[in-house]
């Protein structure tokens, strides 16, 4: 019976805790994946500047998306797209969508004899490379401007039993940067940080520019809050950040 | 290291196990003692969700519990919310998915009882609502607290399930195992590891207690 109330008193404990603790002013962000180191940073530096709290979620866009749409509890989307704020804000259930950065797809490697081919579609026809990652052609952006990439250079069809598909383009980077594959189409911001400046990469310019936008959610209930950080997206602090990370 | 996922994590899965242990004990009571048609099929719908991949339940969760699905609808007519990406939403996802943990092991520890005490307890005058607490119940509490512990650990491990109808919101629903997750994804190793690492002793804990208690019921 002594065991009985130790057990329910670590029960009520757990149960009653957390009211009190996370009742602070916070905001809800969901971002793309590609934004995930920038945008801590910016988190953090609004955090201290403002003291509201921002978190993230962060997963492919098209992830994002259906999860808004089945009621996600999210302040604000930051999207690796233009299309799918677009499409929240004609199904009435953003505000009007602005562009926030303009981003761009590379591939990358961790070996940096990758890089020692002209262009990258050379280094990609070397036949010592077995593996590349692409993010989800479907749901997450930089993965689709990758495809469009291989399709102009006539090698998606040819590469199809080389591509290891990841759920995002972290995921990507992360499969190339473990070097579980040979190489990653990635996110210019990835090459930026610690692990990216490992490695090395090409430019894919070939891939169309990827303009990411963003759009505060209208079931947000933070709305002074959510316009606060929105501002501070374009401030010059934030700026540096982005540019940075290679955004535009 | 992500206490709040940690956090997120221990509540679920003792809301879960709380919650279950009291829906699962009459239908283990029922399975254990009761004959009627369609027992068996019963039965197995009862274990379905142990067989199922947890995307398979996540996809239909996402479905019922939707603002289209008939519980999302009926949720959001009462609250006025979302039921998917809330730790509602989670825990009742939760509680399905772990159902087969909390009615097999007490079936089997109800089914295991010696029938003549039963019958000494109703001779004696014994209601059968006195008979379940006074004579089944302290019968069978080491295979009820083994399926409430089996409950429990299966609800920590829980992930696919969670992600498809949590999202990863913390505080709400990210709970450790999808924060392992993403952590690796974004290449911080150590707040994994020390995540993962936090798991092993817990996890390894809880099966010494259901290992000791399977011990006592025997003898």
């Amino acid at each position: 019976m002594k065991l009985c109330r130790i057990v329910a008193a670590f029960v009520l404990i757990v149960l009653m805790s957390s009211v009190s603790a996370f009742a602070e002013q916070k905001l809800s962000v969901a971002v793309a994946a590609n934004f995930i180191s920038a945008f801590k940073e910016m988190a953090a530096d609004f955090e201290a500047k403002t003291k509201i709290k921002v978190d993230g979620t962060f997963s492919s866009t098209g992830n994002l998306y259906s999860q808004i749409i089945n009621g996600a509890p999210y302040d604000l989307l930051l999207s690796a797209d233009e299309e799918r704020p677009a499409r929240l804000n004609k199904d009435g259930l953003a505000d009007k969508p602005f562009v926030y950065a303009k981003g761009q797809a590379v591939l990358w490697s961790a070996s940096k004899d990758f890089c020692k081919a002209k262009t990258w579609q050379d280094a990609l026809k070397n036949e010592q490379i077995k593996k590349i990652s692409i993010a989800n052609t479907q749901t997450a952006p930089y993965g689709a401007a990758a495809k469009k990439a291989l399709e102009k250079a006539g090698m998606w069809d040819g590469l199809q039993n080389k591509l290891v598909n990841a759920q995002d383009i972290a995921q990507s980077f992360q499969y190339a940067s473990t070097s579980a594959v040979d190489a990653g189409f990635c996110a210019m911001s990835a090459t930026a940080g610690a692990e990216g400046k490992k490695g090395c990469f090409f430019v894919i310019h070939e891939a169309p520019e990827i303009i990411q936008s963003a759009c505060i959610l209208k079931r947000t209930t933070n709305r002074a809050s959510v316009e606060k950080f929105v501002q501070f997206l374009s401030s010059p602090a934030a700026k540096e950040i982005k540019v940075k990370y290679g955004y535009r | 290291m992500d206490y709040l996922a940690l956090y997120v994590t221990l509540k679920l899965a003792l809301v879960t196990t709380i919650i279950l242990m009291v829906i699962a004990a009459p239908v283990a009571y029922a399975l254990a003692y009761y004959r009627f048609a369609g027992k068996s099929f019963l039965e197995a719908l009862i274990y379905l969700p142990m067989a199922l991949p947890p995307t398979v339940i996540g996809f239909y969760l996402i479905i019922v519990m939707g603002p289209k699905g008939f519980i999302g609808k009926a949720w959001g007519m009462f609250t006025g919310g979302s039921l998917l990406f809330t730790f509602i939403g989670i825990t009742i996802a939760s509680i399905i998915y772990s159902i087969p943990f909390a009615v097999q092991p007490m079936k089997a520890a109800f089914s295991k009882i010696d029938r003549r005490l039963l019958e000494a307890a109703y001779v004696l005058g014994l209601s059968k609502k006195a008979t379940f607490f006074r004579v089944i119940i302290p019968n069978s509490i080491s295979g009820i607290a083994a399926a409430a512990i089996l409950v429990f650990l299966h609800s920590i491990g829980a992930f696919g399930v969670l992600l498809m109808v949590g999202g990863s919101i913390p505080g709400q629903t990210e709970v450790a195992s999808i924060a392992i997750y993403e952590a690796v994804e974004m290449m911080d190793y150590r707040a994994a590891g020390m995540m993962a690492l936090s798991f092993i002793p817990i996890s390894y804990a809880f099966l010494l207690l259901i290992n000791k208690l399977n011990e006592d019921s025997r003898v």
